[in-house]
């Protein structure tokens, strides 16, 4: 599984990218495998009490897990999950 | 009177003759200024098919209330004529001191008529207005000009001019204020070259009054603080700047690639905000009463693309790379430079080039036409000369000049343009993206995603989050989208604002500032209000329904590779909704019922 990362996000997990081979069900699965790999900081910025940050958005092969089942989301080994805090522009 | 200054300042460039005129309060009340209140001066005084470089068009310069004041990012003006770009109506919006400082000489509205002889400049201090021979001054690029201007006015004074590219007419020359901030869509530059006005210098001293000063203090206090607590508005933008959009797009499938050949660019993370960041930027900055600052000055030291500036933004930046299927971010910032230095609006610059590269690679066009330069998709070297030779029309530079639309056409095959109204769309595929497609195809000065951002709900959740790919309930978020946006511009506040403030925190400020009751609903119906005005103007000027379309690649090519392969745009199944909304009639036409609701009959 391939993992993505961008802007602040980049910053706290210390890389652009990475694969992801342990076994991760779920997003919520991956998420807590995350945060054990990189740490609090990341922790408390994407997933605060158990719960995706409001100030997160996390794609699933492109598709905003809000419109899949959020940490219930099934993930697959060939998918790819980007992480982004909420930015804009225009 | 309070948040309006009172005053009209009227150029007659035929004449010389220059007078100050009362504003219509009832006029004002009713379309609060910038935008709205420009668009009423066009639609009572302008033929609205009027040739946009006729003596006969005319341009105008609208801060609006908010202009001036501390209300958060309220620092804008707008620049509204006909476009000779779209032939519909132009409001070209800025940010910067420009606006502020023409507030505080005490004019809501300059107004030029009519065409000067020879080059001319504005020169304004407070009252003390007159016409400037500006001989010395043709020719030369926006700095040049700027540092002229002051030089021989005031080293404090602002100033709004046209470069090389507005002089020579380009269609989408850009008029640059404070060096670096651009009214660039439509073409407005181009109409200011053809009435041979090179610049407006103002400084002023004024104040500008406030109904209610606890009322309007505590409103901007409660807006800031939305603001601040907005991750977007907050922080987000201020770190990376517009530019950060590149990524998310693409992860998304919707980055335009190769002149919307793709909606995927394997490289984009070389050209996004975290990596301007990283290697480019020397600060953020803000425009006028600006909380966000999400400005970019930056810097190119590699002696090929050496230079500084500001920029660019994520829509610069994508028309000069994925669009171009370009992946260098020097030469996009060293090429967004050239953009403001020469005055060209950087969104068609780049997207024109991406279609000249697109027909390049298809041998619509050939060496023979290029003079043997190779425009293959992601020549970086094209990229910077085409710029040049654009601003300076010069070889297929005075082609490019005219816009993708009219290129492409030239060429034999004008359905290589992705363009709504010959405007050129920006940075969001409406295959990917449905609202914003429909957004593109009914916005009153084409090809234009800043009518009606529906990014903000449909890819970024600010506060609501809807399936970009869906289509239901999206006809009812354009249009509150674009009857929103009018009003916040003609308001002359930052769109950007709304990343924290709601509808209801501008209409408090209004109210406070004005002294005129506001409410959410009268303040959205004011927006409403002017999107038709502008509606019934484009209507008059020709444009029909067939206009609210987009390009048929967008309609019937599916998007070839990424999260988003295989999408449509699915706009014919939008628009009869939205014209239903918008209480017109199958052609799109406002029906005697609205236009009456709306006070505009």
């Amino acid at each position: 599984m391939l993992i993505k990362y961008f802007a602040d996000v980049r910053t706290l997990s210390g890389c652009l990218e990475q694969e992801w081979t342990r076994p991760a069900p779920t997003l919520r699965e991956l998420v807590l495998g995350l945060a054990e790999q990189h740490g609090a900081a990341f922790s408390a910025r994407v997933m605060p009490s158990g719960k995706l940050s409001a100030t997160i958005i996390v794609l699933v092969n492109g598709q905003s897990v809000v419109h899949l089942d959020r940490l219930d989301t099934p993930l697959e080994p060939e998918d790819t999950v980007a992480f982004f805090p909420m930015i804009a522009g225009g | 009177m309070f948040g309006w200054s009172g005053t009209i300042l009227r150029i007659n460039l035929t004449t010389g003759t220059i007078k100050k005129e009362p504003i219509n309060l009832n006029d004002a009340k009713l379309f609060i200024g910038a935008r709205g209140l420009g668009t009423k001066i066009m639609a009572d005084e302008v033929d609205p098919k009027v040739d946009p470089f006729s003596p006969e068009n005319k341009l105008i310069f609208a801060p609006g209330p908010f202009s001036g004041t501390f209300a958060p990012s309220g620092g804008r003006y707008d620049v509204v004529t006909k476009g000779p770009l779209t032939g519909a109506i132009a409001a070209s919006n800025s940010g910067g001191s420009f606006g502020p400082e023409l507030k505080y000489a005490g004019y809501d509205l300059v107004i030029f008529e009519g065409a000067a002889a020879k080059p001319v400049y504005l020169w304004i201090k407070d009252d003390l207005v007159e016409l400037r021979d500006a001989s010395h001054i043709w020719g030369k690029t926006v700095p040049e000009t700027t540092d002229l201007l002051r030089a021989e006015t005031d080293e404090e004074a602002k100033v709004a001019c046209i470069g090389p590219a507005g002089e020579k007419r380009v269609l989408f020359a850009a008029i640059m204020n404070d060096l670096h901030r651009a009214a660039g869509r439509s073409g407005v530059g181009a109409v200011m070259g053809s009435k041979n006005l090179k610049a407006i210098v103002v400084v002023g001293t004024g104040p500008v009054q406030v109904a209610d000063p606890k009322g309007f203090l505590a409103a901007v206090e409660k807006a800031r603080a939305a603001v601040k607590l907005n991750p977007i508005g907050g922080a987000g933008l201020k770190a990376y700047g517009t530019d950060v959009l590149v990524n998310i797009l693409n992860e998304s499938g919707a980055l335009p690639t190769r002149n919307y050949q793709d909606g995927y660019f394997p490289t984009a993370n070389k050209v996004g905000g975290e990596t301007l960041a990283e290697k480019l930027l020397v600060r953020p900055k803000g425009c006028y009463s600006c909380v966000i600052s999400c400005g970019r000055v930056t810097k190119v030291s590699n002696p090929k693309y050496i230079g500084e500036g500001e920029g660019p933004e994520y829509e610069a930046a994508w028309g000069m790379g994925p669009d171009c299927g370009i992946d260098d971010l020097e030469a996009i910032v060293k090429t967004n430079f050239l953009c403001n230095e020469y005055g060209l609006d950087s969104i068609t610059m780049g997207a024109t080039i991406a279609c000249a590269m697109d027909l390049f690679e298809a041998g619509h066009v050939t060496l023979k036409d290029t003079g043997g330069r190779d425009m293959s998709f992601g020549n970086v070297d094209a990229l910077v000369e085409l710029t040049r030779m654009t601003a300076n029309r010069e070889g297929i530079g005075d082609k490019l000049a005219l816009g993708s639309y009219r290129f492409a056409e030239s060429f034999g095959h004008p359905e290589f343009s992705m363009t709504v109204k010959k405007q050129e769309m920006p940075a969001y595929d409406p295959r990917a993206i449905q609202g914003i497609g429909l957004e593109y195809a009914t916005s009153n000065r084409g090809g234009c995603h800043v009518r009606g951002y529906t990014i903000a709900v449909e890819i970024l959740g600010n506060g609501v989050k809807l399936d970009p790919h869906v289509i239901t309930d999206k006809p009812h978020w354009v249009k509150l989208f674009q009857d929103l946006t009018a009003a916040v511009d003609s308001s002359g506040a930052c769109i950007f604002g709304t990343f924290g403030m709601s509808g209801d925190d501008f209409a408090a400020m209004l109210t406070a500032l004005t002294g005129v009751p506001y409410s959410l609903a009268d303040y959205l119906q004011a927006g409403e209000r002017v999107w038709n005005l502008e509606r019934m103007f484009n209507l008059k000027a020709g444009l029909t329904s067939a206009d609210d379309n987009l390009p048929e690649r967008l309609l019937k090519c599916p998007i070839k590779t990424g999260p988003s392969k295989g999408a449509v745009s699915r706009l014919g199944e939008m628009l009869p909704e939205y014209y239903q909304l918008r209480g017109w009639d199958k052609e799109g036409v406002p029906t005697p019922e609205k236009l009456k609701e709306l006070a505009l009959v």
